[in-house]
């Protein structure tokens, strides 16, 4: 008799100690979880921060300054553009059957307005 | 001479105590017994409340979760609002010590970009809490708590961020300090950009780790992303132009509204003098207002292709009926509108394209006041702002019962009533649209536009030829002409009230205008351009505001690839007829 209640009493021991470092294992698990969803946060705004920063450095107003300034480019004017147009495919058999066809070329050349 | 006394032989002993004294005492320890387990009982099962609050307070905590505010992006999702983190920082002046660690906080104050003496100002106050300063960059936060200085902290914070700068500052708007939408379509639409933050309760431990969940998480719900029917590329160009224009021409100010014709999407919309929404120390109310929404005046010749559109429509007159302006000004009941220059014997198409003020008013007196009224109300004049925006106006239309026979001759080229710029763009959609005028949305849509009827879609395109023939050569407006797109529109020009009247000769200031479409066969755009006082020499709006018009639809075609429907050629610009005003 007297051996049972030993071995209940060192059962309950043991799982009294389990039970604490299961408990501590749970909460340090859950700090750790804590800390990795506040540095998701931290890194979700830090992305945010650097899309907003990406895109002011790529506003029209900046990249017209730098291609004007810097590469000496200027805006497309039609005069010195060719429009390729598309056309149903002809059908077989006939002469041309190219899709693409160019308009009438457009007259004049560049600079017909600064 | 002491008398010692054996305790066992005491005669205290020796005496018979009396029974009831001892059950007196036990009696008494069991009372006060049953009186602590009772009160242990009543703290612990009936009146816990006070001491699990306590303890509550000890170890448990309930922390915010933050939901982001929404964005806000253009009809490509570049960005156009957004919310970033930047951290307040703030001080328990108490807590400071100004002497011992003066050279950190001199660093701080330079961080800051504030001077010395105003943040140690800030630490003499007699309070537990101030903000040193609200809302600094990610990087300089960073820096500061390197520095490391004792009573300084930080709070986590966001800042809208707008890239497009003042471009686009009018329709966006901005938010205050405590991120709530105060101008544009940050206010118009808060409450969905608004999100709404979380809660969790948690316990913490020793270290102030949170350690178990309690209770029920509440997750944050950010605010939705909101998509404009605003192009950025359309909405800077269009900016850019009428910035210059106002510059050059001296104006005070200007206005630009670039309207999809398909679908009534904005694509842009611009004022100038704008501001930086980010910078907005010294804001003045110029730099504010939204003048294409809030400022109305009056249409003038913006109107006459409605008047001639309803005599085309009733079959009142066709468009090469004759119409005989001279000698150039024309008597209603004792007043006498006049045009420009007497033009002689015109047809109704050349009506439009010289803006004859008599050709118009002949036409219109031949119409009942009603019918104009409503063909003018169904176009949107006078009606609540279609277009939901903070301080967007109605203008005025009065009801045609009270017109005055010479103010439906006025009414009927554009004075005697007043729109917005926003409105008179809106209202050309009529034209545009085969006849139908559709709702215009500053929201990205993709469903097509469900029209109402105004006119039928033949009258709807004769006066698009007027209009063509007007922004032609001969017209009002050549320099509205564009390489390799045709294009439509009236200019308008009028004298601005001062005081009780337009002022005099030499000191009048003018309002001008233009609004038009392109191509003019299957119009994709109606542009609509204003600029006030412009005091450069010239002010007709067929010289002043028809040149950005060229330039904004010349652009924006090209950026919606559209083709050209006509063939360039190099010297577009042919010399102006003197319009009516």
């Amino acid at each position: 008799m007297t051996r049972i209640n030993l071995m209940l009493l060192l059962a309950v021991v043991a799982s009294a100690l389990y039970l604490v470092s299961i408990q501590y294992e749970s909460r340090r698990l859950f700090t750790e979880l804590d800390k990795a969803q506040a540095e998701e946060r931290r890194l979700s705004s830090d992305l945010e921060r650097l899309k907003v920063e990406k895109r002011a450095q790529a506003t029209s107003a900046r990249v017209e300054k730098l291609a004007r300034e810097k590469l000496q480019m200027r805006l497309v004017l039609p005069a010195i553009t060719t429009y390729v147009g598309y056309t149903e495919p002809a059908p077989a058999g006939q002469g041309v059957s190219g899709s693409v066809q160019a308009l009438p070329q457009v007259s004049a050349a560049a600079g017909a307005r600064p | 001479m002491s008398r010692s006394v054996r305790y066992t032989s005491s005669p205290l002993l020796a005496s018979r105590t009396p029974v009831w004294r001892s059950k007196f005492v036990v009696a008494a320890i069991a009372l006060a017994f049953g009186g602590l387990a009772a009160r242990a009982a009543y703290i612990q099962v009936f009146a816990n409340d006070f001491f699990q609050r306590q303890g509550e307070v000890r170890f448990a905590r309930t922390l915010e979760l933050p939901a982001y505010r929404g964005r806000i992006l253009d009809r490509n999702g570049l960005i156009l609002a957004s919310s970033v983190p930047a951290p307040s920082i703030w001080a328990i002046p108490d807590d400071v010590d100004t002497d011992g660690e003066k050279p950190k906080l001199q660093k701080l104050a330079k961080l800051l970009d504030m001077p010395y003496a105003d943040l140690a100002k800030k630490h003499d106050e007699d309070k537990t809490y101030v903000w040193v300063k609200r809302q600094v960059d990610a990087d300089t936060a960073k820096e500061i708590a390197t520095l490391n200085i004792k009573g300084i902290y930080q709070r986590k914070e966001y800042k809208r961020q707008y890239p497009e700068g003042e471009a686009a500052a009018h329709v966006v708007g901005f938010t205050n300090v405590e991120d709530n939408g105060q101008e544009g379509i940050e206010l118009l639409y808060n409450k969905r950009l608004l999100g709404k933050p979380g809660m969790r309760h948690v316990i913490k431990d020793r270290l102030g780790r949170a350690v178990e969940d309690v209770g029920e998480i509440v997750p944050p719900v950010d605010g939705q992303d909101l998509q404009l029917s605003i192009d950025s590329k359309v909405q800077f160009f269009a900016y850019q132009k009428l910035k210059e224009a106002v510059q050059t021409q001296r104006a005070q100010a200007g206005s630009v509204v670039v309207l999809d014709a398909v679908s009534g999407e904005v694509l842009a919309l611009a004022n100038y003098p704008s501001y930086v929404p980010d910078k907005r120390q010294n804001l003045s109310g110029a730099q504010t207002r939204n003048r294409a929404l809030t400022d109305t005046f009056e249409p003038g010749s913006v109107m006459k292709p409605f008047t001639i559109g309803l005599a085309l429509e009733s079959g009142r007159v066709k468009p090469g009926t004759v119409i005989d302006t001279a000698p150039g000004s024309f008597t209603i009941t004792g007043v006498t509108i006049h045009d420009s220059h007497a033009h002689g014997a015109l047809t109704v198409e050349q009506v439009i394209q010289v803006s004859s003020n008599v050709g118009t008013a002949k036409i219109a007196m031949g119409m009942p006041a009603s019918e104009m009224w409503e063909t003018f109300s169904q176009a949107g004049f006078g009606q609540k702002p279609q277009i939901e925006f903070p301080g967007a106006v109605s203008g005025r239309l009065r009801p045609a019962n009270k017109w005055r026979p010479i103010e439906q001759a006025t009414v009927s080229y554009g004075y005697g009533l007043s729109a917005s710029l926003f409105q008179m763009v809106r209202s050309y959609t009529v034209f545009s649209h085969d006849g139908q005028i559709i709702p215009a949305t500053l929201m990205k849509s993709t469903e097509p536009a469900v029209g109402v009827r105004v006119f039928s879609p033949g009258t709807a395109a004769e006066v698009r030829k007027m209009l063509q023939m007007a922004a032609g050569p001969g017209g009002t407006g050549p320099k509205a002409q564009t390489q390799g797109y045709s294009v439509g529109g009236k200019s308008g020009t009028a004298y601005k009230q001062q005081g009780k009247g337009y002022g005099t000769d030499g000191n009048r200031k003018y309002r001008s205008w233009f609004v038009g479409m392109a191509p003019i066969d299957k119009p994709r755009l109606i542009v609509g351009v204003m600029l006030d006082e412009p005091s450069a020499g010239q002010y007709f709006g067929g010289a002043v505001a028809a040149p950005v018009f060229s330039d904004t639809v010349q652009q924006t075609l090209r950026l919606l690839n559209v083709q050209p429907d006509m063939a360039v050629h190099p010297n577009i610009v042919a010399s102006a007829v003197e319009e009516s005003f």
